[in-house]
């Protein structure tokens, strides 16, 4: 921790970078935030408490301007900048990466060839949690899941946290806001709900990185991450990727290959 | 609110058997925004067009839905129409009512329900329809042509006799590709030579064709019509303008013992050389690797004994840039050789051949003066052994494919060698002959019926040397996999065609596909064999698959037809019905994120980027473009893009919402 | 409900303009009879197809969709079918995960040639449709507003 404070203070001071995003103590976890100074950057903690996904800002260019900055990640942030890095949205001259690895060593990594190569040696796994809901999912009859999902969606009062939440939610306008034609409607409803979930995890097809952060933001509760997360997994074996992995350039859907399954088609 | 003209049409019965057209004119003439709808027996008709015409014009329709038989038949029909009266002609669009219709369905009450469905469908869509105007791309009048074989020079003769400028591209100093290294060609056992050069030489000379030869493609920049080509132009290290080409300095040069590419390594040629004597153009170039003076700063043998000045040392690689509008690739294939044959020997017997040696040794002006002898010791060989399939149709060699030519060439070799060795003995190895061409069975038949020629059906496991000479240990399928042993003096490989080397960098530069294999990729197997993907680009030869002379002339005088046919218009008119990336005021300039997705899902490499930049010039956001030249319209960019960025004209999305929004309201 | 022989389900098919439209225009031509409850909506390519426009199309009531285009391979855009066909395993996938009835959706090809297989789709369609019944457990919730609430009775 204090190797980060140090590291963050010293970028600061040199000019290496004009902002470090990485994360205070909050009142009930920790909470992000943006050094300017090396003064503030004696407030910076890192621990495995803090899970909020710093990449989501990176997309903000009001906040990341033209400069050069330090962001503070975990590994779950890191396969979001990697996954932005594909769909063109960072510049690895404008971003420095600052984790800790396992071993408590602070690592900094500079191109995302170094981002790529450390993000490799980490496996994507389930939590105890996402093991849970899933396997209960996994039982279900159709009309279950149905039932299940309509159930959850049912307090679903279309705040869009988990849109705000997701690093690749990076869009200038969001599908609900193009009203020509009006694809989804933007107020909650069982139908609209349903339909912004769906479309939802179908953007989110070969980008997803399960970092879990629509599922954290979700102020009711509706275990979202898992939709997009179980998507993920089905998916990977599909396409041949691997989940968590570095992405390649081009998406899941932009490619395809001759043998792609076909049983269900007539 | 729109002034929409519906038409139904009765197509004589055909629709009016099965549909109430009377009561689809009516319920649709009542719905909000239809100004004008009838129903008339034959809409296609003269009078039928008229009713159309006038309606347009009385009603001042500002959209007009044509309920009648299917689009694909008669669009273009109403479409002109609507254009003659004024309308723009994509506000008209065409309910199917009879192939979709009244064709497959019994006359019931559902039956005219669907068609007043479809054609309500129509009239929602065309609300949203909007004026489109036709794209018009100006087209640079020059070909390029890259590749200087069979294919290239005939690609490049034809075009320029329709009085287009050509530039042909060669890599190496002279024009004339892998036919200028046959010895005779099948079926006739004319001289390839013989009928090769004059149309050489006529390259050359044509006024059309500008040449450029020890040069490479360096990059190719824009689109269909308009593509600005860079190319490298080696240092040949002496000057053309001056040269006479007398060749006293490769008579000269005391580097000697470099082996020939023109034949095939079996020969050997000078650092200043022309690869052959009867080389386009007949100068010489100095091969810098090789030349005493580049490797090691002293010679000049050549300077010396040039009477004219002609070698320029400090002679650099140039670039120059050159405008067309289309372009041929005509970049042919290559042999497999050295050591992917280990178990042939290849490599390391020197009398193991491939079929591009053997056609050098038999050939009159190669190292042998057309006799065939063995490399090794220079002794005719009595025994021969030709392995046809060396590495094609060979899964585990990664050639799963058959290479085409090399059933002919061998039963042309072992012909060719039977009327030089009169008492030579020669067997060929085969998996199956094919000889589909005309002439060709005929001519196998020959090989074997009249020059006696072995054919053995079955695979050569190994050959190896012992005592002098090469045991060919085989199988004959034929008579039950017996073991079959020959002692040969030599042994020649069929070696696979592959796709030459570099072209998948090639295809890259270009922005064309490329199969598994390398070999550039045809936009349709069937109905686009000489097209890419990328319009404007076209294929002539052995580059899209091995082929035989025939095959590769008439895909090369095809290539160019269709280039001419692209010059025969000042400018290229598409149909609009392209995608295109939204714009809007600052500060958002579009919705388009520049994700790009759009960009590898494209087939045609359509989409560009779009640096928007700010007044004082900092770069704002990149965007994704569409090049109109480009863009064939299939949308798929469309699906994929998730702001819905991109639409595609014709098929927008407000269009397709409102169909689907319509049908299925009760 | 589901054994309900007098439902006539609402079917819409989004088809390719070069296979499976051309395919449906061969049906015609040989005058091959087939159920009216099919509504064909012709699209470009397959790959243009939005997987919202089918989840618009069972909220606005359909009860069956169909998606037709090119065999692969033969794509007159040569992958816009092979692009379409990732979309649909993801897409159905997913809906599967919601619990949505994905043996509402038939996916084929049918090429230009293919006028009989046209009509055979179209009839086995009508005819799956029709046994599982109307899609109302989507309906319901797209008619929340009207209805009040999804809570209500089934």
């Amino acid at each position: 921790m204090e190797k980060i404070r140090e590291r963050a203070a010293t970028l600061l001071a040199e000019g290496v970078v004009t902002l470090v995003l990485g994360y205070e103590e909050g009142t009930k976890r920790p909470r992000p935030l943006f050094c300017r100074n090396s003064e503030s950057a004696r407030k910076l903690i890192f621990d495995s408490r803090c899970i909020h996904n710093l990449a989501v800002y990176l997309t903000k260019k009001e906040l990341v301007g033209k400069d050069r900055f330090a962001v503070i990640a975990p590994i779950a942030t890191l396969r979001s900048i990697m996954q932005l890095y594909v769909e063109n949205q960072l510049s690895e001259d404008k971003l420095l990466v600052l984790t800790v690895d396992p071993s408590g060593e602070l690592r900094e990594l500079v191109t995302f060839e170094d981002i790529a190569g450390y993000v490799e040696q980490f496996e994507l796994k389930r939590g105890e949690r996402e093991q849970e809901i899933l396997s209960k999912i996994d039982e279900m009859s159709r009309e279950e899941r149905w039932k299940f999902w309509m159930e959850e969606m049912s307090h679903c009062f279309k705040c869009y946290a988990c849109r705000s939440a997701c690093p690749l939610c990076y869009c200038s306008k969001c599908v609900v806001e193009v009203n020509r034609p009006q694809w989804i409607n933007p107020w909650p409803a069982p139908l609209a709900n349903m339909e912004w979930h769906i479309n939802r995890a179908m953007h989110m097809v070969g980008r997803c990185t399960a970092c879990g952060a629509c599922g954290d933001a979700c102020p009711v509760g509706i275990p979202i991450d898992l939709i997009t997360r179980k998507m993920m997994e089905d998916m990977a074996p599909e396409f041949g990727y691997i989940p968590g992995q570095p992405a390649k350039k081009g998406n899941a859907l932009s490619t395809w290959k001759l043998d792609d399954r076909e049983q269900f088609i007539r | 609110m729109s002034k929409i003209g519906v038409f139904i049409c009765h197509c004589g019965e055909n629709i009016s058997a099965t549909v109430d057209v009377e009561r689809v004119a009516r319920e649709v003439g009542g719905m909000e925004g239809v100004a004008h709808a009838i129903d008339y027996k034959y809409m296609c008709s003269d009078p039928g067009q008229t009713f159309i015409k006038e309606a347009v014009k009385k009603y001042n329709l500002d959209g007009v839905v044509v309920g009648a038989c299917s689009p694909r038949m008669h669009e273009p029909t109403f479409r002109r129409a609507c254009a003659e009266a004024g309308l723009n002609p994509y506000l008209c669009e065409m309910a199917n009512l009879r192939e979709h219709c009244s064709w497959v369905h019994e006359k019931s009450e559902e039956t005219t329900e669907k068609a007043i469905d479809l054609v309500k469908m129509l009239v929602q869509k065309v609300k949203k329809n909007k004026p489109l105007d036709s794209i018009k791309v100006p087209v640079t009048k020059r070909a390029l042509v890259i590749g200087g074989g069979i294919a290239g020079i005939q690609a490049s003769l034809d075009i320029a006799n329709t009085g287009h400028k050509v530039i042909l591209v060669e890599r190496d100093p002279s024009i004339g590709g892998h036919m200028s290294q046959l010895s005779e060609t099948f079926p006739t056992l004319d001289c390839s030579q013989c009928i090769l050069t004059p149309r050489m030489v006529e390259v050359a000379q044509h006024p059309n064709i500008k040449l450029y030869t020890y040069a490479e493609l360096e990059s190719l920049e824009g689109f269909i019509g308009n593509f600005t080509a860079k190319i490298r132009l080696k240092a040949k290290s002496v000057d053309y303008s001056t040269c006479t080409g007398c060749g006293a300095c490769i008579q000269k040069c005391p580097v000697k013992k470099i082996p020939s590419e023109f034949n095939a390594g079996l020969g050997t040629r000078t650092a200043i050389y022309v690869p052959f004597p009867q080389a386009v153009p007949n100068k010489p170039v100095i091969d810098r690797v090789n030349c005493n003076y580049y490797k090691r700063g002293a010679c000049k043998i050549c300077e010396k004994t040039c009477q004219v000045g002609s070698i320029q040392w400090d002679r650099e690689d140039e670039i120059v840039t050159e405008e067309v509008g289309a372009v041929v690739l005509a970049t042919g294939f290559d042999v497999k050789g050295a050591d992917f044959f280990p178990e042939y020997g290849y490599g390391k017997y020197k009398d193991v051949l491939t079929g591009l040696q053997f056609e050098r040794m038999a050939s009159a002006s190669g190292p042998t003066f057309g006799e065939i002898r063995r490399p090794s010791d220079g002794v005719i060989p009595k025994k021969i052994v030709f392995i046809a399939c060396a590495g094609s149709r060979d899964p585990a060699k990664g050639i799963p494919y058959c290479s085409k030519i090399c059933c002919m060439y061998t039963a042309k070799h072992a012909m060719l060698y039977q009327h030089k060795v009169h008492d030579g003995e020669s067997t060929v190895f085969y998996m199956d002959i094919r000889a589909g061409g005309k002439n060709y069975e005929e001519f196998v038949r020959r090989a074997i019926e009249e020059d006696t020629v072995n054919y053995v059906r079955g695979r050569v496991a190994r050959v190896y040397e012992k005592d002098g000479k090469l045991i060919v240990k085989g199988v004959d399928t034929l008579l039950g996999g017996q073991q079959v042993e020959i002692e040969a003096d030599m042994v020649v490989l069929a070696t696979a065609g592959v796709a030459n080397c570099g072209s998948e960098q090639l295809a890259q530069k270009l922005h064309v596909s490329y199969d598994p294999y390398h070999f550039f990729a045809e936009a349709h197997p069937k109905l686009k064999p000489v097209e890419t993907n990328t319009a404007g680009i076209f294929l002539a030869g052995a580059c899209q698959a091995p082929k035989d002379i025939p095959e590769t002339v008439g895909m090369a005088s095809g290539a160019a037809v269709k280039v001419a046919a692209l010059f025969s218009n000042d400018e290229l008119v598409r149909e609009p019905l392209v995608a295109v990336v939204n714009r809007l005021a600052p500060p958002l300039y579009s919705t388009c994120v520049g994700c790009f997705m759009c960009e590898t899902a494209c087939p045609y490499n359509a989409i560009e980027h779009e640096d928007i930049r700010g007044r004082d010039g900092s770069l704002i956001k990149t965007i994704a473009k569409v090049n109109e030249g480009l863009c064939q319209g299939c949308g798929t960019c469309v699906a994929f893009c998730r702001s819905k960025s991109i639409d595609i004209q014709g098929y927008t999305h407000e269009q397709v919402y409102a169909e689907v929004m319509s049908l299925l309201n009760d | 409900m589901s054994s309900n022989t007098d439902f006539e389900p609402k079917i819409i098919a989004f088809v390719c303009n070069w296979c499976t439209y051309a395919g449906a225009d061969l049906t015609g031509t040989s005058r091959l009879k087939y159920a009216t409850n099919v509504k064909i909506v012709r699209f470009p390519c397959t790959g243009r197809i939005d997987f919202l426009l089918l989840l618009k199309s069972f909220a606005q009531g359909a009860d069956g969709i169909i998606v037709s285009g090119c065999h692969p391979n033969d794509c007159h855009y040569t992958s816009g079918n092979f692009h379409a066909r990732r979309r649909w395993i993801a897409f159905r996938s997913i809906l599967d995960l919601m619990g949505v009835d994905i043996r509402r959706i038939q996916y084929s090809w049918v090429s230009a040639a293919e006028g009989s297989k046209w009509a055979d789709l179209v009839n086995h369609t009508v005819a799956d449709i029709r046994s599982l019944g109307p899609y109302q457990e989507y309906q319901k919730i797209a008619d929340y507003l009207e209805k009040g609430g999804y809570h209500g009775e089934d």
